[in-house]
């Protein structure tokens, strides 16, 4: 049987990283495995603070045979809409919290005859679980990590453990000397590019990549989106009449959920496609990376997950 | 009989480059391009050229010619096609592949491709020239070369195979069937159909 629900963890164990990183492990609290993660997958997990119920998508760090207990680290960012902060403040060990089934819009594709991963800061969370994957089926791989200077230290340790005689590299002198161009020119036919990070560091990626032939069906980026915040806004549902007012630090889809409106929904990132609604007023402001740049330009559609109005208001056929 | 509405029968257009790629590899099952299998406006001197040209005279190495086409000839199909492993073993992303033959030539070019790890996006191939067939006896696992009947003698078992339009891409081969599994001997006329 596959369990679809949402599985209560406990927290087992909180280390800090970093003064802005935390590693978190979850174990099951009713004893059993967890469900078997695939290699880049992520979990949605549901944060409950001050009345309000945040759900954050977070990629599996540990290796994808971990079934006692799964781990994620969370960087807790200033602007955060308070789910990075309340993991970092308010979460103790000990405490339960609940988790979705893993899910995984980031998978490795089975046919490559290399892996190419090149991350960014906090974006090799999903590459922690690729690596182990990739050694145990004695995939060929190379792996590029970009960071600042004093937080090279902390991801040497954290891929320290799977280092000795892989293509593994630090970059901690910043994006000008990294030769993103060369390392993907050099590379043998049938690699597959992977990337994660800061949206400018993807789309350097993916520009470069597409410049150099490379198909897209060999270029896979995972996205957890943009859903910072912004202005607030009223989205109004015009099937029922509702009227829903958007905080600023809140999403649409978050908005809904409060409300006790089931709006469908899988990564909460912007990039599965699953929360599509249809916007029949009203101008969006796009933060996904499912919706075609045609369909983005027709305002016909939004992806409530991450997207704000950038009107005041936006009526939506739903 | 010859529509037999199997949708994995491949389906061809004329060739045309791809921009998006970085250098382009043509290979031709032939001594020269035929001009059915390329799409308008097709620029000859974009690729890199390898032909079969099925003789044994000494060939050079590679001629480029006035109009600066990088032609290298090849003695015969099975000579290209270990020439094409090497040659892909060493090649880096960005290469696009693109075939001009025969069925059988086409799909072997796609496995040897396929087995480098290219993918569909980066391969074309152009149906040209002969029809004929390569089947695969489904009873006994031989291949016939050259097929251009609706039934044929397997030269493995000796079956009356009938020629389906299945095409596998696995076996570059069209599957044949015993005809007469039911009543021996009962085997329709052999149409021409794949000439
Ligand atoms: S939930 Fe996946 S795109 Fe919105």
């Amino acid at each position: 049987m596959i369990a679809s629900g949402p599985i209560p963890v406990r927290i087992h164990e909180i280390e800090q990283l970093s003064p802005t990183l935390k590693r978190f492990a979850f174990a099951p609290l009713h004893g059993g495995p967890l469900p078997t993660p695939s290699a880049g997958a992520h979990v949605l997990v549901t944060l409950r603070h001050e009345g309000r119920v945040m759900k954050n998508a977070y990629s599996l760090v540990s290796p994808p045979e971990s079934r006692a207990r799964y781990e994620i680290i969370v960087r807790h960012v200033a602007q955060s809409r308070g789910g990075s902060r309340f993991l970092h403040q308010s979460v103790a060990r000990g405490d339960v919290i609940e988790i979705g089934v893993p899910g995984n819009l980031f998978p490795l594709a089975a046919k490559a005859r290399k892996h190419l991963l090149i991350a960014g800061g906090i974006g090799i969370t999903p590459l922690l679980s690729y690596v182990p994957a990739l050694k145990a089926r004695g995939a060929r791989f190379e792996l590029h990590q970009l960071c600042t200077a004093d937080e090279a230290p902390v991801f040497e340790k954290l891929l320290a453990p799977h280092a000795a005689g892989e293509d593994i590299f630090i970059h901690g002198n910043g994006r000008a000397a990294f030769d993103l161009a060369g390392i993907l020119a050099r590379q043998p036919l049938g690699t597959h590019v992977y990337t994660c990070g800061p949206r400018a560091l993807m789309d350097a990626v993916i520009t470069s990549a597409v410049a150099l032939g490379w198909p897209s069906g060999k270029i896979h980026r995972e996205s957890f989106g943009d859903a910072s915040g912004g202005l607030p806004f009223k989205a109004v549902l015009a099937k029922s009449g509702i009227e829903i007012q958007v905080a600023d630090n809140q999403t649409l889809l978050e908005a809904l959920e409060a409300q006790g409106i089931a709006a469908p929904c899988l990564c909460r990132g912007g990039a599965c496609g699953e929360c599509k609604l249809d916007v029949l007023d009203g101008e969006v402001e796009h933060r996904d990376d499912f919706l075609s740049a045609e369909e983005k330009a027709s305002q016909k559609f939004m992806m409530p997950c991450v997207s704000r109005a950038r009107t005041a208001q936006v009526v939506l056929d739903f | 009989m010859s529509d037999q509405g199997i949708k994995s029968r491949p389906k061809y257009a004329p060739l045309e480059l791809d921009p998006a790629g970085r250098h382009h590899l043509l290979l031709v099952e032939g001594p020269a391009l035929p001009a059915e299998a390329l799409a308008e406006g097709f620029e000859p001197t974009a690729f890199e050229t390898w032909t079969v040209v099925n003789r044994s005279a000494l060939l050079p190495v590679s001629v480029v010619d006035t109009q600066g086409e990088s032609v290298r000839p090849f003695r015969a199909n099975g000579h290209l096609f270990s020439a094409l492993e090497e040659r892909l073993a060493r090649e880096t992303m960005g290469l696009r592949l693109y075939a001009i033959g025969s069925e059988p030539f086409l799909w072997d070019v796609f496995r040897i491709a396929d087995k480098a790890g290219m993918s569909r996006q980066e391969i074309r191939l152009a149906h040209a020239g002969s029809k004929a067939r390569r089947v695969f006896c489904v009873h006994c696992r031989t291949y016939g070369e050259g097929v251009t009947t609706s039934i044929f003698t397997c030269g493995g078992c000796g079956a009356n195979l009938f020629v389906r339009d299945h095409f596998s891409r696995r076996h570059a081969a069209f599957m044949g069937v015993q005809v007469d599994a039911e009543v021996p001997g009962a085997v329709p006329d052999a149409e021409e159909l794949y000439a």
